[in-house]
């Protein structure tokens, strides 16, 4: 990290396709601690910033299984185990009779899973310095910004202002630390 | 809106412009040949930071007097579901018209009729999100919002059914001091339990996900600071960083990959509650089908009931188009088509299957005493839907409205007639009777459309009602983006650290 305050520079694209191509530019050049950010998703981000795929489905798998398994265990130890019952003749492990609520119960886990580790995911997978939250960047509206920030090994604030700005990024600036750090 | 220069979506401004057919370039194909594009989700030449202020103008604002209306009279609803609610468990099920032989009557009919409807909202973001249709983005947020009212609605009708509603929580299995005595998990009324809470809370994690980014952006138009703290931490402290979004994304996909079967499942297993009896007209292996059809048939006339009034009070016109309700009314055609085979497969089962109590029910049911209900059901579902085969009427938000409303009755009566017509006349005609519902049926029915509507009203004035992110993302960027002279957005003064 530089000495001095600055917490790294900003830019932004009006159009998704110049955003997408810039990352490319960005990903290429060598930078590793920047980021986008945009008011919806471009498709074709992630390879362009030279993200890797998320991991996100190998949770929902585990969540999905330990749902199953849940609803399993609970089903075989109560009619089974601790309290069984003849209904009809029929055997205590009727495993078709437990079928729905298995799969409502790895739907459940699953889905509920997969929400909550997504949004964790999200806000623990940022640059390692991410622009303060009080800089309006106007990328919940219709900009779309390109964020490199100043932990990065290749920093230095002269040089990032000028790549951003050959990347035909406009309303560049630097940003410090200052009044909000 | 000058800087629109090449894009033919800068033109249409509305409606009237929308033909439902694709825009033909000339020329500009590939070869010098026509190109055929088409039409723009959203009209009226909106930018970007048009679609903000557009939907989050009716959360930002004072309630207009037509929402204190609107409001005070669903109020007044709710209030008549809370006062039959308590008089109902103050003197008991001896109110209700629920009777021997017809043990199951309004209650369960209310209970299958919410959570119907419920099902076009998780229909509407998973099953069209699968399939690319992009015109979901216009409606999804209000019809995900409905579906969850919806349940709660749902929900509220078996718990009273029970009799003693107070001891609605045996019904979850857990270690308790009465043995334990756990509930029996080959009862189809027990995973109706698991089916309806997954439904509701996973419709609800996907409401929520969805929401994250819009949430975001109502926090960085609040000027309040109290209402940019609320927000913020609604939103996550969502910053649109697209480290953010590749995980959102996967988890949409997958969450919507999830409530695809989770759709048809919940409907399935509350067909379940009849097809694993041995009642004629219920042990019917056509259930499952036959109850997810009609539960998206009757929630797709709900939407276009909703989406009538947001496109005319909210001004919404220019994201839900008349494009979208024609889309809509395409799907309530053919599933009204689909509902009216399944009505027809079973009169041809019922007769094919040489069961003499079968028969009989079906004929009891169609020329009965309680054929009245079969021909509101039969008429409403499967012949007026039939005015959709003309353009004319599909796209006459009139027609739409007059259609959904008279679908969702019609919906309404084939519960009746699937749970009334069933039972009144059971194995011995010593056992036959007749069933009406009291006027606390009737308020309790009311009411829950109060619920309904309260809690709708309380979302369009809190949250934005159209998916923001996902209708930037359908718009046209050469249209919607921002001018190349704007400064920085609103360059606030907490931004000055500028170098």
């Amino acid at each position: 990290m530089m000495p001095t305050s600055t917490k790294g520079v900003l830019g932004h694209f009006r159009e998704p396709d110049e955003a997408l191509a810039a990352a490319a530019k960005v990903r290429d050049a060598g930078w590793k601690h920047f980021d986008f950010l945009t008011p919806f998703p471009i498709h074709g981000m992630e390879e362009a910033m030279g993200q890797r795929r998320s991991w996100i489905p190998i949770a929902t798998a585990v969540l999905a299984a330990c749902g199953i398994l849940f609803a399993q265990g609970l089903q075989n130890y109560v009619m089974v185990w601790d309290w069984p019952m003849n209904f009809g003749g029929k055997p205590h492990a009727s495993w078709p009779a437990f079928i729905p609520i298995t799969f409502e119960a790895m739907v459940f886990w699953a889905a509920l899973g997969t929400a909550l580790v997504a949004i964790v995911a999200g806000k623990r997978d940022t640059v390692p310095q991410p622009p303060p939250m009080v800089v309006e960047t106007g990328a919940t509206v219709d900009r779309f910004v390109l964020w490199i920030s100043a932990t990065d090994p290749k920093w230095n604030p002269a040089e990032a202002e000028t790549f951003v700005r050959s990347l035909g990024a406009q309303g560049v600036r630097l940003v410090d630390g200052g009044a909000d750090a | 809106m000058t800087r629109h220069d090449a894009s033919p979506y800068a033109t249409v401004m509305g409606d009237g412009q929308l033909t439902g057919r694709p825009i033909v370039l000339a020329g500009a194909g590939p070869y010098g040949g026509d190109l055929e594009v088409p039409e723009p989700l959203v009209t009226g030449g909106k930018t970007w930071a048009d679609v903000d202020r557009d939907i989050c103008m009716h959360a930002e604002r004072f309630p207009t007097r037509r929402w204190w209306i609107a409001f005070a009279v669903a109020l007044s609803f709710l209030g008549l579901l809370v006062f039959s609610v308590g008089v109902l468990l103050y003197d008991g099920m001896g109110i209700l018209g629920v009777n021997h032989p017809v043990g199951w009557g309004s209650f369960i009919i209310n209970f299958v009729f919410w959570i119907g409807i419920g099902h076009a909202g998780t229909l509407i973001s998973a099953v069209l999100f699968l399939f690319r249709q992009q015109w979901r983005t216009g409606i999804n947020r209000a019809a995900e919002a409905m579906t969850l009212f919806a349940v709660a609605c749902a929900g509220i009708f078996p718990v009273l059914h029970l009799g003693r509603a107070w001891f609605a929580y045996w019904l979850v299995p857990y270690p308790n001091a009465r043995g334990p005595l756990w509930v029996n998990f080959n009862s189809p009324l027990a995973w109706d339990i698991f089916a309806i809470s997954t439904y509701g809370l996973v419709s609800l994690a996907f409401w929520y996900v969805g929401l994250l980014p819009d949430l975001a952006t109502v926090r960085d138009r609040a000027t309040h600071p109290w209402r940019k703290k609320l927000y913020n931490a609604m939103s996550f402290g969502w910053t649109g960083s697209h480290r953010m979004w590749r995980h959102y994304e996967s988890a949409y996909m997958i969450l919507a990959a999830l409530a695809t079967p989770l759709v048809f499942s919940v409907h399935t297993i509350v067909s379940f509650d009849f097809a694993t009896s041995v009642i004629p007209g219920w042990h019917t292996t056509i259930f499952p089908p036959y109850f997810v059809i009609g539960a998206i048939f009757s929630g797709f006339a709900m939407v276009i009931t909703l989406m009538t009034f947001m496109r005319g009070y909210f001004g919404m016109k220019n994201y839900i188009t008349l494009n979208h309700m024609e889309a809509m009314a395409k799907i309530l055609m053919l599933t009204g088509m689909l509902v009216g085979f399944a009505y027809s497969t079973e009169f041809f089962m019922a007769w094919y299957s040489g069961s003499e109590w079968e028969g009989f029910v079906f004929r009891n049911r169609a020329f009965g005493p309680y054929g009245w209900a079969y021909f509101i059901m039969f008429t409403c579902n499967a012949i007026v839907p039939q005015v959709f085969w003309w353009k004319k009427a599909r796209r006459n938000t009139w027609v739409l409205f007059v259609v959904s409303i008279l679908v969702n009755v019609g919906m309404w009566f084939e519960r009746y007639v699937i749970v009334v017509t069933s039972l009144h006349r059971d194995f011995l005609p010593s056992s036959w009777g007749m069933y009406a519902l009291t006027r606390w049926d009737y308020a309790i029915l009311l009411g829950s459309f109060g619920l309904f509507f309260t809690l709708f009203l309380l979302f369009v004035r809190v949250l934005p009602v159209v998916a923001i992110s996902e209708v930037k993302g359908v718009m046209d960027p050469k249209v919607a983006r921002s001018a190349p002279e704007d400064p920085p957005t609103a360059a606030a003064p907490l931004a000055a650290q500028e170098a």
